[in-house]
């Protein structure tokens, strides 16, 4: 995989990993061509969301080069400078893909950036498939403080709340920049402490938020007793253009991990039901069992004794790739199959490799890896 | 008992590839593959091979062909890894709640 031609282009080939890849690509300035994207599928080539992220990209960077063939099976990029600073338009995240699906990458890419970024994002906040904007804030900000982001200066404020399939949620990012990460000694998963979390709905009664606390606390409070989750009913403009509910957990421990879970349950979006006729809607997952379910798979991450979740295990370990020439050392759960995607694009950018071992007595796996001494050459000097 | 021994040899020299190797797909793992070479000569004759069944390979491993997999980092959290009520005693030295110094021993390393 990934060869690079007379051009000096590097080859990947899919649609997989595209966010790792672009964003690897801007960071190393690695010029890349990805062919055969979705070739054998019904609808060939780049899908909506990836062409929204392109454009988010192409707003936080300068000299930014991408070229598409007709079909959308090949890609052709040419990263410039990172430049961040105050975005002055809205991007319009689409509607297929979460708000969290975008911010993944940009919260790491901006950190590399010219000026601090502050960027309104519209879209959708929480959905099944991605991220929540709540667990973003909660869980993967402190991922960033850890490797030496100032969290003073980190920011998400959500303005409106959106669901599929229409969105019509706002939220603002502000993010700093470092001139270089910091190398991490983190094995230390603790002990869970507290539990904070937050349930939401829009457009419908606030009385499912009560139903998927009390379920949820059914679990939790047997366990720990410092639980508190908040509520958050929108009406009107703030919540956003569909109808729905959900709730985020975060587990806080002794040493300061942050282990996370998120869902919403909302109507479908038109490209996942296109099977069925359009006047069929599926029922909603009753609040009491969005509750107990999510509360059960915040046990089940936590006794994976991971200092992260498996959704951020990706995030960790390109922080990691991206430190000084130190040893950082992390231990996480279970491989999740995003964090190994993850693992073999760092190693394919960034010839980079973790030394992976089970922990014998946990169920857990340490890495170590000697990060690849990326600094941030297009911050200004103050 | 005898018959027992020569299973536990088989299972013995049936080890289970590292997990580098799983990640980053070394050369040796090629010697486990070893094991169904049977198979796959069989299908070398096959100048074509049926799409569901490249499509039935592709599954059954993380395997480089798989290029277009979903870029999603949440998708499959609520299937795997849903917590037991039979784990309950150990989710229970998870929490401050439990029996810390059974916990910190592993941490002593």
């Amino acid at each position: 995989m990934g060869n690079k031609d007379d051009t000096g282009y590097k080859t990947l080939k899919g649609s997989k990993n595209f966010r790792q890849r672009l964003l690897l690509a801007t960071l190393t300035s690695t010029p890349i061509i990805i062919e055969d994207i979705r070739t054998d599928e019904t609808w060939p080539g780049l899908r909506n969301y990836e062409i929204s992220l392109l454009r988010l990209f192409e707003s936080v960077c300068d000299d930014f080069k991408v070229k598409i063939n007709e079909t959308g099976t090949k890609l052709k990029y040419k990263p410039g400078t990172i430049m961040g600073g105050r975005q002055h338009h809205p991007h319009d995240c689409h509607v297929s893909r979460s708000i969290g699906y975008y911010l993944e990458p940009l919260i790491v890419l901006c950190l590399f950036a010219k000026e601090p970024l502050t960027v309104r994002l519209k879209g959708i906040t929480n959905d099944s498939k991605d991220p929540s904007v709540d667990t973003i804030k909660s869980a993967a900000f402190p991922i960033l403080k850890r490797f030496g982001v100032d969290s003073e200066a980190l920011g998400l404020k959500i303005e409106s709340r959106g669901l599929p399939p229409n969105g019509g949620g706002e939220i603002v990012l502000s993010l700093p920049v470092v001139q270089t990460l910091t190398a991490v000694n983190w094995i230390d998963e603790g002990f869970v402490k507290k539990i904070r979390g937050v349930t939401f709905s829009t457009k419908v009664s606030s009385q499912f938020e009560n139903s998927m606390i009390r379920a949820a606390r059914g679990i939790i409070n047997p366990l720990v007793s410092d639980v508190h989750i908040f509520t958050d009913h929108r009406s009107g403009p703030p919540a956003g253009n569909s109808p729905g509910y959900g709730i985020s957990l975060v587990a806080e421990t002794t040493s300061g991990c942050y282990i996370s879970v998120d869902t919403a349950a909302s109507h479908a979006r038109d490209e996942d039901s296109a099977g069925l006729a359009d006047d069929v809607k599926k029922d909603l997952m009753p609040p009491e069992d969005i509750g107990e379910g999510m509360a059960k798979v915040l046990l089940g991450e936590i006794a994976q004794s991971g200092v992260v979740d498996s959704t951020y295990q990706g995030l960790l370990f390109l922080l990691c790739a991206l430190c000084p020439q130190d040893v950082s050392k992390v231990r996480v759960g279970k491989l999740s199959r995003h964090g190994i995607e993850t693992l073999r694009s760092i190693k394919d950018f960034l010839d980079l490799k973790f030394v992976i071992k089970p922990d014998p007595d946990t169920q857990s796996v340490i890495l170590k890896c000697i990060g690849c001494g990326m600094k941030n050459l297009s911050r200004k000097v103050s | 008992s005898k018959w027992k021994e020569s299973l536990a040899d088989r299972s013995l020299a049936r080890k289970p590839p590292s997990l580098m190797q799983l990640v980053y797909g070394d050369n040796s793992t090629s010697m486990n593959k070893g094991n169904d070479s049977s198979e796959d000569e069989e299908n070398e004759g096959d100048f074509f091979m049926p799409k569901e069944l490249i499509k039935q390979n592709i599954r059954d491993g993380l395997d480089d062909r798989m290029v277009d997999a979903e870029d999603c980092s949440k998708c499959a959290q609520l299937m795997s890894q849903k917590w037991d009520e039979k784990d309950n005693e150990e989710i229970r030295n998870r929490f401050v709640s439990g029996n810390l110094a059974k916990a910190a021993l592993r941490n002593a390393l």
